[in-house]
């Protein structure tokens, strides 16, 4: 991991993720996803991103995808 | 119907006339007329059922509710199940329910069990655990336990329940458990012994074949395979997409088009599929949709309720939705209650959310939760309307669930779901209302984690500090004061229980019965602790009023509880036995920790009323309870302690010598240090009757008992010693009041004085202890004392003490030590009906005169007389009388 070059790993903190789903959700669906953007990325997959409070909301947020049965490609912090 | 009330009656608070949701848990979901079966699935079960765990383990959609009980329907074995929701995390909740789900099998499972953990004080897991597992393993037949949607669970005392279980499983039983994601369980451990059976994703995925089975087989389509493999591979085989699917396909009359959009488009396949049903559904039906959405489980009063349509048409809406298969579940079999598949409902709030600008004249979702909490408020299901409150985010209306009217939620079976609540609330929020903080205190107090009530209190006072002061902010003053009193007593410092609970009392709204009854008991304690026991009593008795009337159940039962064993430590054994009985009468079947001391209580009384069974009856019922509760687990040893004395006077010496000692371990081991005294205490009594004289003296004096070093000496005929010890232990004690231990060492006083030639002296404190004992019918004291005191009292008999209460400990002596011939040669005592005789003899009347008034056969009241006269060694009426006279059994002309 070469996390701790790219940004601070506080886990308490807020950070910008971007989950990366398999199958094209409209971006109708930013709401459910408490406001975070829905972008369309290559090869049919969804871009979910946005600010995540702490690692708490992160677990729900991966929560809400599993209760969908939508398949999860990657998670990943961005700057 | 017969089982499920039987459930309904255990749980307390949770049934009522809608028909209990807790049955809505248990539930079997039914096959559906349409559903995937899935043969080869089910056979590879059937096979490996003799394992200890099948995980059926996949996303959302992959039909595995469906799938187990397609199985279980037709595996011809008894199968229970529990549908697991939120409420559940909390252990005690997940095994009240898994004891219930047992319950529709084998209806005798575990109902003592159940019991208990419907008390606010639960026993240890543990101990429900062992003693369920016992109760299983002598079940014959195999049997199959369902847990569903295990994945909401989230619990690692759930984890390790479950956990501990398969390891301890006895092999009869097999376990299923569904869930989208892996349990944290062994699973490798029982993978690598060959115990676990997996389904997973892949496993439970169509194949086109089974796609093409199931479309054009079940459903009655004409599909071509190309079409079949097209709509398979776009769904991938996820069998809630092709269900969806088919829906879609039933309402579009030109199937090829409808299938050429679907497959070429991007959306992911449900959010794509949805929409399509929705469509086609009319407009009251995708309102209907939408709003029921919200609700975990629905009934048609409380969808007419939420859509706020008083027409009625709830319950037919949910039948029609049931006959054309829109992913809609019954959940009993008197079709009351229904969910949605899960997936569905997560799509369906989607939508709602989207559109939760409310359509015209809709209603947002907020109001659809309010809906759904008034109508659960008003069928008194008050756990469900609390959740719907904190889903529509209504602080006041949460709060004011929680508060319950005088039995507060979390004392209901609901502590998790209540501390979820505020834990998940800002501390702005916490900040602005004060009564935030005290009842998050008080469910923290509640759930026994005292250590951060403290900081929880400050927080309250602080935000009481900024509100405007008026009747209720001083009332929450007191309820801060009450639960500091109440911290007070965990840590047994009388001085801040004492402070606290009269700050409580001065502040607490005369309205607030409820924290009044508890700052009554609190105060109680503090005069307790210091002594003030005449004080401790009124405090008491206050509580136990108040209580009547606030429904504060638990501590005015505390206060009961107290009151009693002040009343048998008064020597007031008629009104401590009555207190006591008032309490089982009040608390009915439910085991609570305080119930220990009662049953104790009772047992030490109807032994000192000479009434051995009903002693031990009380005796092995307080080792019980003791054992139940893990917090008062030192409790079993005064218990068993007191068992062990019963066993000695039954005269099982030896054994009641091996079970103290066994006792003597368990004090070593668990270093229970304060109950080493009275452990010692009847070591000596046990030691004495064994005639092991040198060792009781040892005892004794090691533990510096002076009233037990006193019976050694006498046993020894060392009255002059025994005497002094007496002396000694006498100018320790408070003689304003007349405790069992002093009255004991007046008695052995007595006979030391007796034994050295003393008797005058020695009657003397015999008449007044006799004056004391009486009234309350003491008989073991004496009886306890042995041959020396039989004698002593035959003497204070004769004197003209007391002889019908002498009499009956005589007879006492009697039926105890028939081998002695020197008790059995005193003066037999006469019965009642014979002094009943005997004073009408001295009134004069004749024999027939005597068997009209006491309704006696002539023959009968002669055989009396003849007794009278043997007893009293005379030979007729008028020597009778004398003798009558001079022993005062009769009172003197």
């Amino acid at each position: 991991m070469s996390g701790k070059d790219d940004f601070e790993t506080d886990p308490d903190q807020s950070m910008v993720y971007q989950i990366r789903l398999k199958g094209c959700l409209s971006s109708k669906w930013s709401k459910w996803f408490d406001g975070l953007t829905i972008t369309q990325g290559d090869n049919d997959e969804t871009l979910i991103t946005g600010a995540v409070a702490d690692q708490a909301a992160l677990h729900g947020l991966l929560k809400q995808v599993r209760d969908l049965g939508i398949p999860l490609i990657s998670v990943k912090p961005i700057k | 119907m017969r089982q499920s009330r039987l459930i309904s009656n255990c749980l307390l608070n949770r049934g009522n006339a809608i028909g209990s949701i807790l049955v809505t848990k248990l539930y079997i979901p039914p096959l559906q007329p349409k559903a995937v079966l899935r043969p080869q699935l089910t056979k590879h079960l059937n096979q490996c059922k003799q394992r200890k765990l099948t995980l059926v383990s996949a996303s959302a959609g992959y039909g595995k509710t469906t799938l187990i009980s397609e199985w279980v329907a037709n595996c011809k074995q008894p199968v229970a199940w529990l549908s697991l929701d939120q409420e559940h995390k909390d252990a005690g909740s997940f095994l009240t329910y898994f004891i219930a789900a047992l319950q529709t099998i084998f209806k005798d499972i575990g109902h003592s069990l159940l019991a208990t953990l419907q008390s606010p004080q639960h026993p240890s897991t543990d101990f429900i655990l062992t003693n369920l597992l016992n109760e299983l393993t002598d079940i014959p037949e195999a049997f199959i336990l369902v847990l569903d949607d295990y994945h909401v669970i989230e619990s690692e005392s759930v984890d390790n329940i479950l956990t501990f279980f398969l390891e301890n499983m006895p092999p009869q039983m097999h376990l299923v458990i569904a869930t989208r994601e892996d349990p944290h369980l062994p699973l490798a451990l029982l993978r690598g012994r060959g115990q676990l059976t997996e389904l997973r994703a892949a496993d439970l995925r169509f194949s086109h074949s089974e796609a093409g089975e199931f479309l054009n087989r079940m459903l009655g389509f004409e599909l071509s395979a190309d079409k079949i493999s097209l709509l398979s591979t776009r769904t991938e085989g996820w069998i809630t997409g092709l269900q969806l699917a088919a829906i879609s396909l039933r309402e579009h009359e030109n199937s090829s088009a409808f299938i050429e959009s679907f497959t070429g488009s991007h959306y992911f396949v449900l959010d794509y599929l949805i929409e399509e049903v929705l469509k086609q559904q009319s407009e009251s039906i995708q309102s209907f949709l939408l709003y029921t959405s919200i609700l975990d489980r629905m009934c048609g009063s409380l969808c007419d309720t939420v859509l706020g349509s008083p027409t009625g048409t709830g319950q037919k809406t949910l039948e029609y939705l049931e006959h054309t298969n829109l992913f809609i579940i019954p959940l009993d079999s008197e079709r009351c209650w229904y969910r949605y598949h899960h997936l569905f409902s997560e799509l369906l709030k989607q939508r709602l959310l989207q559109k939760s600008a409310p359509l015209a004249g809709g209603l947002g979702v907020a109001e659809l939760h309010i809906a759904a909490s008034e109508w659960y408020e008003k069928n008194d299901l008050h756990i469900e309307a609390f959740h719907h409150a904190t889903l529509a985010n209504d602080i006041d209306r949460s709060l004011r669930l929680v508060q319950g009217n005088g039995m507060p939620l979390y004392f209901r079976g609901a502590v998790g779901s209540v501390l979820n609540w505020l834990r998940t609330l800002p501390g702005s929020v916490m900040d602005k209302k004060p009564l935030l903080w005290i009842t998050y205190a008080s469910v923290s107090l509640g759930s026994g984690e005292i250590s951060g009530v403290e900081q929880k209190l400050k927080a309250a006072e602080a935000a009481l500090e900024t509100a405007v002061q008026n009747k209720m902010t001083r009332d929450m003053t007191g309820q801060i004061a009450s639960m500091r009193a109440i911290v007070g007593v965990t840590q047994y410092n009388p001085e801040i229980i004492k402070t606290q609970s009269l700050r409580a009392l001065k502040y607490l709204s005369s309205e607030n019965l409820s924290s009044r009854t508890t700052s009554k008991w609190t105060l109680g304690q503090a005069h307790l602790l210091l002594k003030e026991y005449s004080a401790a009593k009124e405090a008491y008795n206050e509580a136990i009023s108040i209580g009547k009337t606030s429904g504060n159940v638990l501590f005015s039962l505390l206060a009961r509880a107290d009151l009693g064993s002040l009343q048998e430590w008064d020597n007031q054994l008629h009104s401590a036995a009555e207190t006591y009985l008032q309490i089982l009468t009040l608390v009915g079947d439910q085991p609570l920790p305080v119930l220990c001391d009662v049953h104790l209580g009772l047992a030490r009384i109807f032994y000192q009323w000479n009434d051995m069974d009903s002693a031990l009856q009380y005796a092995d019922s307080s080792i019980e309870l003791a054992r139940l509760f893990e917090n008062t687990i030192d409790r079993f040893i005064t218990c068993e302690i007191f068992r062990s004395h019963l066993k000695l006077v039954a005269g099982n010496r030896d054994e009641a010598a091996s079970q103290l000692a066994g006792i003597a371990r368990s004090i070593q081991q668990n270093n229970y240090v304060h109950r080493i005294p009275e452990l010692a205490a009847q070591q000596v009594v046990t030691l004495i009757t064994q005639g092991r004289l040198e060792a009781a003296a040892q005892v004794a004096e090691k533990h510096v008992l002076p009233i037990h070093a006193a019976q050694v000496f006498l046993a020894r005929g060392d009255t002059s010693s025994a005497l002094k010890k007496l002396e000694a232990f006498q100018a320790g004690t408070d003689t304003a009041s007349w405790n069992q231990e002093q009255l004991k060492a007046m008695l052995l006083q007595a006979i030391a004085i007796f034994e050295q030639g003393e008797q005058d002296w020695a009657v003397r404190l015999m008449d007044k202890v006799l004056t004391m004992t009486e009234p309350e019918g003491f008989i073991r004291i004496f009886v306890d004392q042995g041959i020396p005191m039989c004698r002593l009292l035959s003497e204070t008999a004769v004197r003209g003490i007391m002889p019908r209460y002498i009499n009956r400990l005589i007879t006492a002596f009697k039926a105890e030590k028939q081998e002695n011939e020197e008790i059995q040669g005193l003066i037999d005592p006469l019965s009642q009906r014979e002094i009943e005789v005997l004073e009408l003899i001295a009134q004069g009347f004749s024999n027939h005169e005597i068997g009209e008034k006491l309704f006696l056969a002539l023959d009968t009241v002669k055989g009396h007389n003849r007794r009278i006269f043997s007893k009293l060694e005379v030979k007729n009426r008028t020597m009778a009388i004398a003798k009558a006279r001079s022993l005062t059994i009769l009172k003197p002309e």
